[in-house]
């Protein structure tokens, strides 16, 4: 249940961004990093929803480097 | 596995210890990535990986699972929702025994993958709403953002979550602890901060790193913890950087600390740990539904099935194929215990994993 997901900010309309991960879009809620707004081409960590931290951008790329090839493997954790 | 990874686990079978160790993976995600990614076939022979208490639905007590059952079928126009998992969780007594048997049976049970959800169905209508909330911390603090951000009068909360850190206490101040490294949750640790753990280092003496859930972000985890066994070190590591802090996100630290008070609380098949879960405080505390206790609520708070070995699996002290019950009479289509029914529990995992009762079954000892 604690699975998040990489995501990166498109566009911020008040509390909600758009994000994509691996071409699929969502709308999340960035109320919980309230405290350090995020802006568009931010990478924010997604769980049930709700961005839970914004991602250093240094280790974001190499995340979803990560991610890509874990689902090419076939995993989803 | 990247080349990055395969570096890694060289420096891991350098690093690989003489006699036989224990390493714990606290989080049910953490079991599915090591478990899906085969770790245990490629690590050295002398590292055991533990899976723990991680499973919030696998932990969440009987009697919150009944009282859903009860609100749903016998509140009249009460649309109850929870995360998906929890509806298949069987409830020794009850009847129906889950609550997607009381959908069948005619109740309004909605599965929900988000507390934003679960604010529109409430603002959607003028029936009542019961969320049947379960999880750890890193699922609470967007349950807080939802109430600080506003719910309607008509929503009311029936709440499992759970703090992680007092199980793995649990467990160490139990005497015999039963692992030698910890793999601390990443995303526990993403919203509390890594300081939480220094705990298990510090007072304990054990190899302790924060890991995230890639394959190579586990490994990085698993290096950390035997490269300080092999220079007879215990500290705290944070090997998942990348959206780890010492403290964590504070804001949502703030909140869960507004939104709830910390409470002494029921682990299935554990029992009752302190300050281990999470009430509604405040002006949120109206909101509160309490699970029905005591004799002749029809669920006890902690029991398994007859036979179930869930409790041993979550406390790391059983292989989940070392339950007779794995494999034979619980399986995913028709689960006994919680752990064959969450995609965090162990005993899924590894059974959607392929292994299969019998091959090397045994209890970790």
């Amino acid at each position: 249940m604690c699975l998040a997901i990489p995501m990166e900010i498109l566009g911020i309309e008040g509390h909600e961004a758009r994000c994509r991960h691996q071409g699929v879009e969502r709308t999340v809620n960035l109320f919980l990093l309230a405290d350090d707004p995020p802006a568009p081409g931010d990478r924010v960590l997604v769980h049930v929803g709700y961005a839970i931290q914004r991602l250093r951008p240094d280790e974001a790329e190499a995340m979803e480097a990560t991610w890509r090839a874990m689902t090419r493997a076939g995993t989803d954790a | 596995m990247s080349q990055r990874a395969r570096e890694r686990l060289a420096r891991i079978h350098a690093l690989a210890p003489r006699r036989r160790v224990r390493i714990l993976n606290v989080c049910g995600g953490h079991e599915r990535s090591i478990t899906r990614a085969g770790l245990r076939d490629v690590l050295p022979e002398t590292v055991e990986l533990i899976p723990g208490p991680g499973c919030p639905v696998c932990v969440c007590p009987e009697n919150v699972l009944a009282t859903a059952i009860d609100r749903a079928l016998g509140d009249p126009g009460v649309i109850l929702a929870s995360f998906g998992d929890m509806l298949r969780v069987p409830v020794l007594g009850s009847n129906p025994r889950t609550l997607e048997g009381a959908r069948a049976a005619g109740a309004d049970v909605r599965p929900v993958a988000s507390p934003v959800e679960v604010r529109a169905l409430a603002e959607g209508t003028d029936r009542p709403v019961v969320f049947l909330a379960a999880g750890f911390e890193t699922t609470m603090a967007p349950v807080a953002a939802m109430l600080a951000e506003g719910v309607p009068e008509n929503l009311a909360l029936l709440l499992a979550g759970r703090l992680t850190w007092p199980a793995v206490a649990h467990l160490l101040d139990g005497g015999e602890a039963g692992f030698e490294g910890l793999i601390a949750p990443g995303h526990v640790a993403t919203v509390m901060g890594s300081e939480q753990w220094r705990f298990v280092a510090e007072e304990h003496g054990i190899p302790t790193a924060v890991a995230g859930f890639s394959t190579g972000d586990l490994l990085a985890g698993i290096e950390a913890v035997l490269a300080q066994m092999r220079a007879g070190e215990a500290r705290l590591e944070n090997a998942y950087p990348a959206a780890v802090r010492p403290l964590g996100n504070r804001h949502a630290r703030t909140l869960l600390d507004t939104v709830f008070s910390v409470a002494d609380a029921d682990w299935r098949g554990i029992g009752r740990l302190p300050g281990s879960g999470y009430a509604l405080a405040g002006e949120h505390a109206r909101r509160a539904l309490h699970p029905a206790d005591g004799p002749g609520t029809g669920a006890s708070t902690t029991a398994m099935p007859p036979g179930c070995q869930c409790s041993e699996v979550v406390l790391g002290r059983r292989r989940p194929d070392g339950c007779p019950l794995y494999g034979r009479a619980c399986r995913p289509d028709r689960p006994v215990g919680p752990c064959m029914v969450s995609d965090e529990g162990a005993c899924r995992i590894w059974w959607e994993a392929g292994i299969r009762a019998g091959r090397q079954a045994r209890a970790v000892d």
